[in-house]
Protein backbone atom coordinates (compact mmCIF):
# COMPACT_ATOMS: atom_id res chain seq x y z
CA UNK A 1 0.00 0.00 0.00
CA UNK A 2 1.43 3.48 -1.18
CA UNK A 3 0.87 5.69 2.13
CA UNK A 4 0.11 9.41 1.13
CA UNK A 5 2.40 12.01 1.91
CA UNK A 6 0.04 15.01 2.22
CA UNK A 7 -3.53 15.05 2.60
CA UNK A 8 -5.90 18.27 2.82
CA UNK A 9 -8.99 18.47 3.35
CA UNK A 10 -11.40 21.68 2.12
CA UNK A 11 -8.88 23.95 3.07
CA UNK A 12 -10.28 27.79 3.55
CA UNK A 13 -7.56 30.99 4.03
CA UNK A 14 -8.54 33.69 3.52
CA UNK A 15 -6.17 37.26 4.18
CA UNK A 16 -6.88 39.54 7.48
CA UNK A 17 -3.88 41.39 6.35
CA UNK A 18 -5.54 44.30 6.93
CA UNK A 19 -6.79 43.78 10.18
CA UNK A 20 -2.62 43.72 11.39
CA UNK A 21 -1.54 46.13 9.23
CA UNK A 22 -4.46 48.48 11.60
CA UNK A 23 -3.14 47.24 14.65
CA UNK A 24 0.91 47.69 13.71
CA UNK A 25 -0.14 51.14 12.86
CA UNK A 26 -1.92 51.57 16.67
CA UNK A 27 0.68 49.98 18.49
CA UNK A 28 0.90 51.73 21.66
CA UNK A 29 2.15 50.97 25.73
CA UNK A 30 -1.03 49.29 26.01
CA UNK A 31 -2.70 47.83 22.68
CA UNK A 32 -6.36 49.28 22.94
CA UNK A 33 -6.78 49.04 19.13
CA UNK A 34 -6.33 45.28 19.03
CA UNK A 35 -10.08 44.97 21.15
CA UNK A 36 -11.46 46.98 18.64
CA UNK A 37 -10.35 45.63 15.47
CA UNK A 38 -10.95 41.82 17.50
CA UNK A 39 -14.61 43.10 17.81
CA UNK A 40 -15.17 44.98 14.30
CA UNK A 41 -13.87 41.89 11.55
CA UNK A 42 -11.95 43.92 8.59
CA UNK A 43 -12.76 43.02 5.19
CA UNK A 44 -11.63 39.36 4.42
CA UNK A 45 -9.93 38.77 1.55
CA UNK A 46 -10.60 34.94 0.79
CA UNK A 47 -7.46 33.78 -0.87
CA UNK A 48 -8.30 29.82 -0.84
CA UNK A 49 -11.76 27.92 -0.92
CA UNK A 50 -12.32 24.32 -0.60
CA UNK A 51 -8.90 23.15 -1.35
CA UNK A 52 -8.22 19.09 -1.63
CA UNK A 53 -4.84 18.06 -2.32
CA UNK A 54 -3.71 14.14 -1.76
CA UNK A 55 -0.10 13.74 -2.47
CA UNK A 56 1.47 9.91 -2.40
CA UNK A 57 4.34 9.53 -0.99
CA UNK A 58 7.26 9.85 -3.93
CA UNK A 59 5.02 11.47 -6.13
CA UNK A 60 5.80 14.92 -7.65
CA UNK A 61 3.30 17.44 -8.58
CA UNK A 62 3.36 20.85 -10.24
CA UNK A 63 1.08 23.61 -9.02
CA UNK A 64 0.37 25.69 -12.02
CA UNK A 65 -1.86 28.93 -12.43
CA UNK A 66 -2.06 32.52 -13.23
CA UNK A 67 0.17 35.06 -11.00
CA UNK A 68 -2.04 36.40 -7.75
CA UNK A 69 -4.27 33.25 -7.68
CA UNK A 70 -2.28 32.09 -4.24
CA UNK A 71 0.10 29.81 -5.38
CA UNK A 72 2.77 30.92 -3.17
CA UNK A 73 0.49 31.26 -0.25
CA UNK A 74 -0.40 27.64 -0.69
CA UNK A 75 2.54 26.34 -0.57
CA UNK A 76 3.44 28.86 2.70
CA UNK A 77 0.18 27.69 4.53
CA UNK A 78 1.95 23.87 3.61
CA UNK A 79 5.10 25.18 4.99
CA UNK A 80 3.47 26.15 8.36
CA UNK A 81 4.03 29.63 7.35
CA UNK A 82 0.70 31.04 7.28
CA UNK A 83 -2.38 29.71 9.24
CA UNK A 84 -5.16 28.42 7.24
CA UNK A 85 -8.86 29.42 8.71
CA UNK A 86 -10.20 26.46 8.59
CA UNK A 87 -9.42 22.92 7.14
CA UNK A 88 -7.61 19.34 7.86
CA UNK A 89 -4.64 18.97 7.09
CA UNK A 90 -2.56 15.56 7.53
CA UNK A 91 1.31 15.16 7.50
CA UNK A 92 2.11 11.44 6.56
CA UNK A 93 -1.03 10.32 7.77
CA UNK A 94 -0.96 12.38 10.92
CA UNK A 95 -3.11 15.14 11.71
CA UNK A 96 -1.88 18.48 12.62
CA UNK A 97 -4.63 20.72 14.19
CA UNK A 98 -4.77 24.27 13.33
CA UNK A 99 -3.83 25.65 16.54
CA UNK A 100 -0.42 23.46 16.21
CA UNK A 101 0.23 24.72 12.66
CA UNK A 102 3.37 26.16 12.66
CA UNK A 103 6.18 26.36 10.88
CA UNK A 104 7.83 24.88 13.59
CA UNK A 105 5.63 21.94 13.41
CA UNK A 106 5.58 21.19 10.23
CA UNK A 107 9.74 21.19 10.03
CA UNK A 108 9.58 18.62 12.76
CA UNK A 109 7.55 16.52 10.34
CA UNK A 110 10.71 16.50 8.03
CA UNK A 111 9.19 19.28 5.52
CA UNK A 112 11.10 21.80 3.21
CA UNK A 113 10.93 24.52 1.82
CA UNK A 114 12.82 26.16 -0.88
CA UNK A 115 11.72 29.83 -0.84
CA UNK A 116 11.53 31.90 -4.36
CA UNK A 117 14.34 34.23 -3.32
CA UNK A 118 16.45 31.43 -1.80
CA UNK A 119 16.41 33.85 1.77
CA UNK A 120 20.00 32.52 2.93
CA UNK A 121 21.36 33.63 5.97
CA UNK A 122 23.22 36.74 4.57
CA UNK A 123 25.70 37.01 7.63
CA UNK A 124 26.61 33.30 7.10
CA UNK A 125 28.86 31.67 4.18
CA UNK A 126 27.35 29.43 2.02
CA UNK A 127 29.05 26.10 3.78
CA UNK A 128 27.52 27.18 6.91
CA UNK A 129 24.17 28.02 5.28
CA UNK A 130 23.79 24.59 4.67
CA UNK A 131 25.37 23.39 7.22
CA UNK A 132 23.31 25.91 10.20
CA UNK A 133 20.35 23.34 10.59
CA UNK A 134 22.47 20.20 10.67
CA UNK A 135 24.38 21.67 13.61
CA UNK A 136 21.62 23.15 15.33
CA UNK A 137 19.68 19.33 15.18
CA UNK A 138 23.23 17.68 15.87
CA UNK A 139 23.29 15.69 13.22
CA UNK A 140 25.86 13.90 13.27
CA UNK A 141 29.64 15.53 14.72
CA UNK A 142 31.51 18.32 12.43
CA UNK A 143 33.35 15.87 9.93
CA UNK A 144 30.27 14.26 8.73
CA UNK A 145 28.28 17.66 8.71
CA UNK A 146 30.88 19.15 6.69
CA UNK A 147 30.67 15.68 4.15
CA UNK A 148 27.62 16.24 3.93
CA UNK A 149 27.66 19.71 3.38
CA UNK A 150 30.27 18.85 0.45
CA UNK A 151 27.79 16.53 -1.07
CA UNK A 152 24.77 18.81 -1.47
CA UNK A 153 27.43 21.47 -2.37
CA UNK A 154 28.59 18.94 -5.14
CA UNK A 155 25.04 18.02 -6.19
CA UNK A 156 24.13 21.67 -6.85
CA UNK A 157 27.51 22.91 -8.74
CA UNK A 158 27.86 25.11 -5.86
CA UNK A 159 31.35 23.64 -4.10
CA UNK A 160 33.22 26.21 -5.27
CA UNK A 161 31.08 29.01 -4.18
CA UNK A 162 31.43 27.17 -0.51
CA UNK A 163 32.78 30.34 0.93
CA UNK A 164 31.64 33.21 -0.38
CA UNK A 165 28.77 34.91 1.37
CA UNK A 166 25.52 34.64 -0.35
CA UNK A 167 25.22 38.67 -1.95
CA UNK A 168 28.33 37.50 -3.81
CA UNK A 169 26.36 34.90 -5.16
CA UNK A 170 23.94 35.21 -8.32
CA UNK A 171 20.19 35.12 -8.15
CA UNK A 172 20.22 31.42 -9.12
CA UNK A 173 23.03 30.23 -7.62
CA UNK A 174 21.64 31.76 -4.05
CA UNK A 175 18.75 29.05 -5.47
CA UNK A 176 20.57 26.40 -5.68
CA UNK A 177 22.42 26.69 -2.50
CA UNK A 178 18.50 26.88 -1.16
CA UNK A 179 17.77 23.36 -2.64
CA UNK A 180 21.15 22.26 -1.47
CA UNK A 181 20.52 23.39 2.00
CA UNK A 182 17.19 21.70 2.29
CA UNK A 183 18.59 18.60 0.19
CA UNK A 184 20.91 18.49 3.69
CA UNK A 185 17.98 17.87 5.73
CA UNK A 186 17.03 14.99 3.82
CA UNK A 187 13.19 16.22 3.69
CA UNK A 188 10.18 13.70 2.68
CA UNK A 189 8.17 16.45 1.42
CA UNK A 190 10.07 18.76 -0.39
CA UNK A 191 8.17 22.42 -1.49
CA UNK A 192 9.50 24.63 -4.19
CA UNK A 193 8.37 27.59 -5.07
CA UNK A 194 9.65 28.59 -8.73
CA UNK A 195 12.79 26.65 -8.48
CA UNK A 196 13.45 26.99 -12.22
CA UNK A 197 13.14 30.94 -12.48
CA UNK A 198 16.73 32.29 -12.61
CA UNK A 199 18.32 29.45 -13.49
CA UNK A 200 20.20 29.22 -17.49
CA UNK A 201 19.21 26.57 -19.47
CA UNK A 202 22.21 24.78 -18.81
CA UNK A 203 21.58 24.63 -15.02
CA UNK A 204 18.22 24.16 -15.66
CA UNK A 205 18.65 21.28 -17.32
CA UNK A 206 20.92 19.83 -14.44
CA UNK A 207 18.26 20.58 -11.71
CA UNK A 208 15.49 18.43 -12.86
CA UNK A 209 17.47 15.09 -13.30
CA UNK A 210 18.65 15.82 -9.55
CA UNK A 211 14.66 16.55 -8.21
CA UNK A 212 13.99 13.32 -10.64
CA UNK A 213 16.90 11.37 -8.31
CA UNK A 214 15.51 12.83 -5.22
CA UNK A 215 12.12 11.23 -6.16
CA UNK A 216 13.60 7.74 -7.18
CA UNK A 217 16.24 7.54 -4.68
CA UNK A 218 14.68 9.02 -1.66
CA UNK A 219 11.51 8.75 -1.75
CA UNK A 220 10.63 12.07 -1.42
CA UNK A 221 7.43 13.82 -2.10
CA UNK A 222 8.05 16.94 -4.36
CA UNK A 223 5.31 20.14 -4.59
CA UNK A 224 6.46 22.14 -7.59
CA UNK A 225 5.22 25.69 -7.46
CA UNK A 226 6.02 27.16 -10.93
CA UNK A 227 5.10 28.82 -14.03
CA UNK A 228 7.42 26.87 -16.20
CA UNK A 229 5.07 24.16 -17.31
CA UNK A 230 7.47 22.21 -19.18
CA UNK A 231 9.24 21.05 -16.07
CA UNK A 232 5.78 18.60 -15.66
CA UNK A 233 6.55 17.08 -19.23
CA UNK A 234 10.24 16.51 -18.24
CA UNK A 235 9.43 15.36 -14.86
CA UNK A 236 6.53 13.19 -16.04
CA UNK A 237 4.18 14.20 -13.17
CA UNK A 238 0.78 15.76 -13.55
CA UNK A 239 -0.12 19.40 -13.16
CA UNK A 240 -2.96 20.78 -11.10
CA UNK A 241 -4.21 24.26 -11.33
CA UNK A 242 -5.15 27.00 -8.72
CA UNK A 243 -8.05 28.82 -10.19
CA UNK A 244 -11.05 30.05 -8.58
CA UNK A 245 -10.18 29.81 -5.05
CA UNK A 246 -9.51 25.97 -5.72
CA UNK A 247 -7.47 23.10 -6.97
CA UNK A 248 -8.13 21.35 -9.98
CA UNK A 249 -7.74 17.54 -10.41
CA UNK A 250 -4.13 16.65 -11.29
CA UNK A 251 -3.42 15.23 -14.72
CA UNK A 252 -0.43 14.60 -16.92
CA UNK A 253 0.95 16.97 -19.47
CA UNK A 254 -0.52 15.91 -22.35
CA UNK A 255 -3.94 16.06 -20.70
CA UNK A 256 -4.10 19.38 -20.69
CA UNK A 257 -2.25 20.28 -23.68
CA UNK A 258 -5.23 19.25 -25.64
CA UNK A 259 -8.00 20.33 -23.19
CA UNK A 260 -10.51 21.86 -23.82
CA UNK A 261 -10.94 23.92 -20.67
CA UNK A 262 -10.17 27.45 -20.25
CA UNK A 263 -7.27 27.38 -17.81
CA UNK A 264 -5.61 24.89 -20.00
CA UNK A 265 -6.24 27.56 -23.32
CA UNK A 266 -5.17 30.09 -21.93
CA UNK A 267 -1.64 28.71 -20.04
CA UNK A 268 -1.12 26.22 -22.73
CA UNK A 269 -1.62 28.78 -26.12
CA UNK A 270 2.15 29.04 -26.85
CA UNK A 271 3.16 25.60 -25.54
CA UNK A 272 0.87 24.30 -28.02
CA UNK A 273 2.96 25.70 -31.09
CA UNK A 274 6.28 24.33 -29.10
CA UNK A 275 5.15 20.57 -28.09
CA UNK B 1 -13.38 24.29 18.85
CA UNK B 2 -11.64 22.50 21.57
CA UNK B 3 -10.72 25.94 22.96
CA UNK B 4 -14.35 27.16 22.76
CA UNK B 5 -15.39 23.79 24.83
CA UNK B 6 -12.87 24.83 27.85
CA UNK B 7 -14.24 28.68 27.65
CA UNK B 8 -17.89 27.10 28.02
CA UNK B 9 -16.98 24.79 31.24
CA UNK B 10 -16.05 27.91 32.51
CA UNK B 11 -17.16 29.08 36.01
CA UNK B 12 -18.24 33.32 35.40
CA UNK B 13 -15.01 34.57 37.56
CA UNK B 14 -12.67 31.96 35.76
CA UNK B 15 -14.09 32.71 32.10
CA UNK B 16 -13.76 36.45 33.22
CA UNK B 17 -10.04 36.30 34.13
CA UNK B 18 -9.71 33.92 31.17
CA UNK B 19 -10.79 36.79 29.32
CA UNK B 20 -8.45 39.07 30.63
CA UNK B 21 -5.50 36.66 30.12
CA UNK B 22 -6.28 36.67 26.29
CA UNK B 23 -6.51 40.37 26.45
CA UNK B 24 -3.12 40.62 28.12
CA UNK B 25 -1.89 38.58 25.77
CA UNK B 26 -2.84 40.02 22.99
CA UNK B 27 -1.66 43.34 23.80
CA UNK B 28 1.87 44.47 23.10
CA UNK B 29 3.30 43.91 26.46
CA UNK B 30 1.56 40.91 26.85
CA UNK B 31 3.17 39.45 23.41
CA UNK B 32 6.75 41.13 24.45
CA UNK B 33 6.56 38.74 28.05
CA UNK B 34 5.59 36.07 26.16
CA UNK B 35 9.05 36.54 24.06
CA UNK B 36 10.95 36.87 26.90
CA UNK B 37 9.18 33.32 28.59
CA UNK B 38 10.06 31.93 24.98
CA UNK B 39 13.45 33.13 25.27
CA UNK B 40 14.26 32.05 28.39
CA UNK B 41 12.34 28.69 27.77
CA UNK B 42 14.66 27.56 24.92
CA UNK B 43 18.01 27.90 26.93
CA UNK B 44 17.13 24.67 28.40
CA UNK B 45 14.69 23.30 25.25
CA UNK B 46 15.97 21.01 22.40
CA UNK B 47 19.32 19.65 21.44
CA UNK B 48 22.10 21.54 23.33
CA UNK B 49 24.87 22.77 20.78
CA UNK B 50 26.76 23.71 24.06
CA UNK B 51 29.70 24.75 21.30
CA UNK B 52 27.58 26.88 19.08
CA UNK B 53 25.56 28.53 21.73
CA UNK B 54 28.64 29.62 23.69
CA UNK B 55 30.01 30.97 20.30
CA UNK B 56 26.99 32.84 19.96
CA UNK B 57 26.94 34.36 23.08
CA UNK B 58 30.51 35.33 23.48
CA UNK B 59 29.89 37.24 19.52
CA UNK B 60 26.55 39.40 21.10
CA UNK B 61 28.76 40.22 24.81
CA UNK B 62 31.61 41.65 22.12
CA UNK B 63 29.09 42.92 20.04
CA UNK B 64 26.87 44.38 23.11
CA UNK B 65 28.96 45.22 25.76
CA UNK B 66 32.98 45.71 24.98
CA UNK B 67 32.85 46.84 21.60
CA UNK B 68 30.79 50.11 23.17
CA UNK B 69 33.39 50.64 25.93
CA UNK B 70 35.10 53.90 24.94
CA UNK B 71 32.15 55.90 24.72
CA UNK B 72 30.85 54.50 28.41
CA UNK B 73 34.21 55.04 29.89
CA UNK B 74 34.37 58.36 28.25
CA UNK B 75 31.05 59.21 29.48
CA UNK B 76 31.62 57.82 33.08
CA UNK B 77 34.76 58.99 33.78
CA UNK B 78 33.22 63.13 32.70
CA UNK B 79 30.03 62.28 34.64
CA UNK B 80 31.92 60.94 37.13
CA UNK B 81 34.40 64.32 37.72
CA UNK B 82 31.73 66.43 37.32
CA UNK B 83 29.58 64.64 40.18
CA UNK B 84 32.69 64.60 42.24
CA UNK B 85 33.17 68.21 41.82
CA UNK B 86 29.58 69.04 42.11
CA UNK B 87 29.07 67.06 45.09
CA UNK B 88 32.15 68.07 47.29
CA UNK B 89 32.22 71.75 47.22
CA UNK B 90 28.06 71.73 47.01
CA UNK B 91 28.49 69.65 50.12
CA UNK B 92 31.42 71.68 52.52
CA UNK B 93 29.53 74.98 51.36
CA UNK B 94 26.17 73.75 53.49
CA UNK B 95 28.46 71.74 55.59
CA UNK B 96 27.41 68.08 55.20
CA UNK B 97 30.41 67.02 54.55
CA UNK B 98 29.86 63.62 55.84
CA UNK B 99 27.64 62.89 53.36
CA UNK B 100 29.40 62.44 50.01
CA UNK B 101 30.05 59.22 50.48
CA UNK B 102 25.93 58.70 50.34
CA UNK B 103 25.52 60.73 48.02
CA UNK B 104 28.13 59.32 45.45
CA UNK B 105 26.80 55.78 46.28
CA UNK B 106 23.31 57.19 45.45
CA UNK B 107 23.99 58.93 42.30
CA UNK B 108 26.84 56.97 40.41
CA UNK B 109 26.34 53.18 42.00
CA UNK B 110 22.62 53.08 42.41
CA UNK B 111 21.19 55.24 39.31
CA UNK B 112 23.32 57.09 37.16
CA UNK B 113 25.33 53.62 36.58
CA UNK B 114 22.82 51.43 35.78
CA UNK B 115 20.44 54.01 34.08
CA UNK B 116 22.95 55.19 31.49
CA UNK B 117 24.57 51.94 30.62
CA UNK B 118 21.12 50.87 30.05
CA UNK B 119 20.26 53.91 27.90
CA UNK B 120 23.73 53.54 26.00
CA UNK B 121 23.72 49.93 24.75
CA UNK B 122 19.37 50.17 23.63
CA UNK B 123 20.41 53.04 21.96
CA UNK B 124 23.56 51.26 20.38
CA UNK B 125 22.96 47.72 20.49
CA UNK B 126 19.16 47.43 21.08
CA UNK B 127 18.62 49.44 17.93
CA UNK B 128 21.41 47.26 16.03
CA UNK B 129 19.62 44.45 17.35
CA UNK B 130 15.89 45.46 16.05
CA UNK B 131 17.38 46.67 12.45
CA UNK B 132 19.43 43.02 12.15
CA UNK B 133 16.28 40.69 12.94
CA UNK B 134 13.65 43.20 11.02
CA UNK B 135 15.95 42.86 7.80
CA UNK B 136 16.46 39.09 8.41
CA UNK B 137 12.23 39.08 8.80
CA UNK B 138 12.00 41.29 5.47
CA UNK B 139 14.73 39.06 3.52
CA UNK B 140 12.09 35.83 4.62
CA UNK B 141 15.05 34.92 6.35
CA UNK B 142 13.42 34.00 9.77
CA UNK B 143 10.98 32.24 7.86
CA UNK B 144 13.53 30.20 6.14
CA UNK B 145 14.74 29.38 9.60
CA UNK B 146 11.29 28.29 10.79
CA UNK B 147 10.76 26.42 7.38
CA UNK B 148 14.45 24.46 8.75
CA UNK B 149 13.22 23.71 11.70
CA UNK B 150 15.70 26.28 13.61
CA UNK B 151 13.29 28.12 16.39
CA UNK B 152 14.02 31.83 15.37
CA UNK B 153 13.71 32.34 18.94
CA UNK B 154 16.21 30.48 20.24
CA UNK B 155 18.36 31.24 17.05
CA UNK B 156 18.32 34.80 17.34
CA UNK B 157 16.43 35.80 20.68
CA UNK B 158 18.49 33.38 23.46
CA UNK B 159 21.82 34.26 22.75
CA UNK B 160 21.13 38.25 22.69
CA UNK B 161 19.40 37.82 25.58
CA UNK B 162 22.03 36.43 27.46
CA UNK B 163 24.87 37.76 25.73
CA UNK B 164 23.04 40.82 26.49
CA UNK B 165 22.68 40.09 30.44
CA UNK B 166 26.50 39.11 31.13
CA UNK B 167 27.37 42.64 29.09
CA UNK B 168 24.87 45.23 30.28
CA UNK B 169 25.98 43.47 34.10
CA UNK B 170 29.55 43.86 33.42
CA UNK B 171 29.37 47.30 31.95
CA UNK B 172 27.28 48.57 34.80
CA UNK B 173 30.23 47.68 37.51
CA UNK B 174 33.04 49.20 34.86
CA UNK B 175 30.56 52.61 34.62
CA UNK B 176 30.22 52.93 38.49
CA UNK B 177 34.39 51.76 38.72
CA UNK B 178 35.23 54.33 36.09
CA UNK B 179 33.22 56.81 36.90
CA UNK B 180 34.42 56.86 40.26
CA UNK B 181 38.28 56.33 40.31
CA UNK B 182 38.76 57.96 36.24
CA UNK B 183 36.66 60.42 38.01
CA UNK B 184 38.45 61.02 40.91
CA UNK B 185 41.84 61.02 38.85
CA UNK B 186 40.08 63.82 36.58
CA UNK B 187 39.53 66.06 39.15
CA UNK B 188 43.28 65.13 40.25
CA UNK B 189 44.32 66.34 37.25
CA UNK B 190 41.62 69.41 37.12
CA UNK B 191 42.93 70.34 40.72
CA UNK B 192 46.47 70.75 39.75
CA UNK B 193 45.99 72.49 36.43
CA UNK B 194 42.94 74.72 38.19
CA UNK B 195 44.73 74.83 41.62
CA UNK B 196 42.79 77.16 44.45
CA UNK B 197 40.47 78.43 41.91
CA UNK B 198 38.27 75.08 42.77
CA UNK B 199 38.60 75.21 46.07
CA UNK B 200 38.09 71.35 46.26
CA UNK B 201 40.26 69.28 48.75
CA UNK B 202 40.17 65.39 47.97
CA UNK B 203 42.28 62.61 48.39
CA UNK B 204 41.42 58.86 47.62
CA UNK B 205 41.46 57.57 51.28
CA UNK B 206 38.80 60.12 51.93
CA UNK B 207 36.86 59.27 49.11
CA UNK B 208 36.84 55.53 48.99
CA UNK B 209 36.65 55.39 52.87
CA UNK B 210 33.27 57.53 52.22
CA UNK B 211 31.87 55.33 50.14
CA UNK B 212 32.77 51.93 51.33
CA UNK B 213 31.03 53.07 54.84
CA UNK B 214 28.14 53.94 52.51
CA UNK B 215 27.77 50.52 50.79
CA UNK B 216 24.93 48.46 52.16
CA UNK B 217 23.99 44.86 50.82
CA UNK B 218 21.29 46.13 49.48
CA UNK B 219 23.12 48.36 46.84
CA UNK B 220 25.32 45.52 46.02
CA UNK B 221 22.03 43.44 45.47
CA UNK B 222 20.62 45.87 43.45
CA UNK B 223 23.66 46.45 41.45
CA UNK B 224 23.10 42.87 39.71
CA UNK B 225 19.43 43.03 39.90
CA UNK B 226 18.85 46.06 37.98
CA UNK B 227 21.52 45.64 35.04
CA UNK B 228 19.86 42.23 34.68
CA UNK B 229 16.42 43.52 34.79
CA UNK B 230 17.21 46.67 32.02
CA UNK B 231 18.99 43.77 29.73
CA UNK B 232 16.14 41.59 29.58
CA UNK B 233 13.82 44.70 28.51
CA UNK B 234 16.29 46.09 26.17
CA UNK B 235 17.29 42.75 24.22
CA UNK B 236 13.34 41.60 24.51
CA UNK B 237 11.57 44.86 23.17
CA UNK B 238 14.34 44.97 20.29
CA UNK B 239 13.82 41.15 19.33
CA UNK B 240 9.89 42.11 19.65
CA UNK B 241 10.53 44.92 17.66
CA UNK B 242 12.57 43.66 15.14
CA UNK B 243 10.33 40.57 14.80
CA UNK B 244 6.53 42.19 14.51
CA UNK B 245 8.01 44.03 11.20
CA UNK B 246 5.72 42.26 8.20
CA UNK B 247 7.48 42.72 4.92
CA UNK B 248 7.32 46.56 4.66
CA UNK B 249 10.61 48.61 3.95
CA UNK B 250 9.10 51.41 5.77
CA UNK B 251 8.76 49.83 8.99
CA UNK B 252 12.40 48.85 10.14
CA UNK B 253 12.92 52.88 10.92
CA UNK B 254 9.62 52.93 12.87
CA UNK B 255 10.26 49.42 14.22
CA UNK B 256 13.86 50.75 15.33
CA UNK B 257 12.88 54.27 16.83
CA UNK B 258 10.22 52.13 18.88
CA UNK B 259 12.93 49.52 19.93
CA UNK B 260 14.88 52.62 21.67
CA UNK B 261 11.86 55.12 22.73
CA UNK B 262 10.41 52.37 24.52
CA UNK B 263 13.25 50.86 25.85
CA UNK B 264 14.00 54.11 27.60
CA UNK B 265 10.51 54.39 28.73
CA UNK B 266 10.60 50.60 29.90
CA UNK B 267 13.72 51.47 31.87
CA UNK B 268 12.74 54.08 33.76
CA UNK B 269 9.62 52.63 34.72
CA UNK B 270 11.41 49.64 36.05
CA UNK B 271 14.10 51.84 37.65
CA UNK B 272 11.13 53.51 39.60
CA UNK B 273 9.76 50.20 40.68
CA UNK B 274 13.05 48.95 41.52
CA UNK B 275 14.30 51.73 43.66
CA UNK B 276 10.77 51.80 45.54
CA UNK B 277 12.74 49.12 47.43
CA UNK B 278 14.94 51.98 48.88
CA UNK B 279 11.91 53.64 50.10
CA UNK B 280 10.46 50.88 51.76
CA UNK B 281 13.80 50.53 53.46
CA UNK B 282 13.65 54.40 54.61
CA UNK B 283 10.18 53.78 55.76
CA UNK B 284 11.53 50.95 58.21
CA UNK B 285 14.55 53.29 59.65
CA UNK B 286 11.51 55.74 60.24
CA UNK B 287 9.98 53.50 62.45
CA UNK B 288 12.80 52.63 64.38
CA UNK B 289 13.47 55.97 65.62
CA UNK B 290 9.98 57.10 66.53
Amino acid sequence: MIETALNIKDLHFSYTESASRKKMRTQSFFNWGGLLSAVVEDTKKEVLSGVNLRLRQGETICIGGASGQGKSVFLRIIAGLAKPTSGYIHYFGEHLPIEQHTALEVAKRQVGLVFQNGALISNLKVRDNVALPLRYHGIGNEAEIQEKVNMALDLMRVRSEADLFPHMLSTGMQKRVAIARSWAMDPKLLLMDEPTSGLDNYNRRNLLPLIDNMRKLFKTSIIIVTHDLLIAKELGCSIMFLQNKKLTTPHPFDYWLTSEESIAQELFRDLQDRC
Amino acid sequence: MKQNDVYKKLTFPGGALHLLGVFFLSTTMGQQFTLFFKAVASIFSGKKNFKADTKNIINQVFFTGIEIFPVLFIVATLFGTVIIVEVITMMNKVGFSDVVGNLMVIVIIRELGPIFTAFLIAGRSGSALTTYIGSMAINSEVDALATMGVDPVRYLVMPALVGGVFAVLIMTILFSFSGICAGFLTTKLLIYFAGDMLNVQITWTYLSSAIMQSLTMTDFVLAIVKPVVFACIIITNASYQGLAIRKDVRQVPKATSRSVIYSFLYIVIADVLLSSFYIFQYLGELSKII
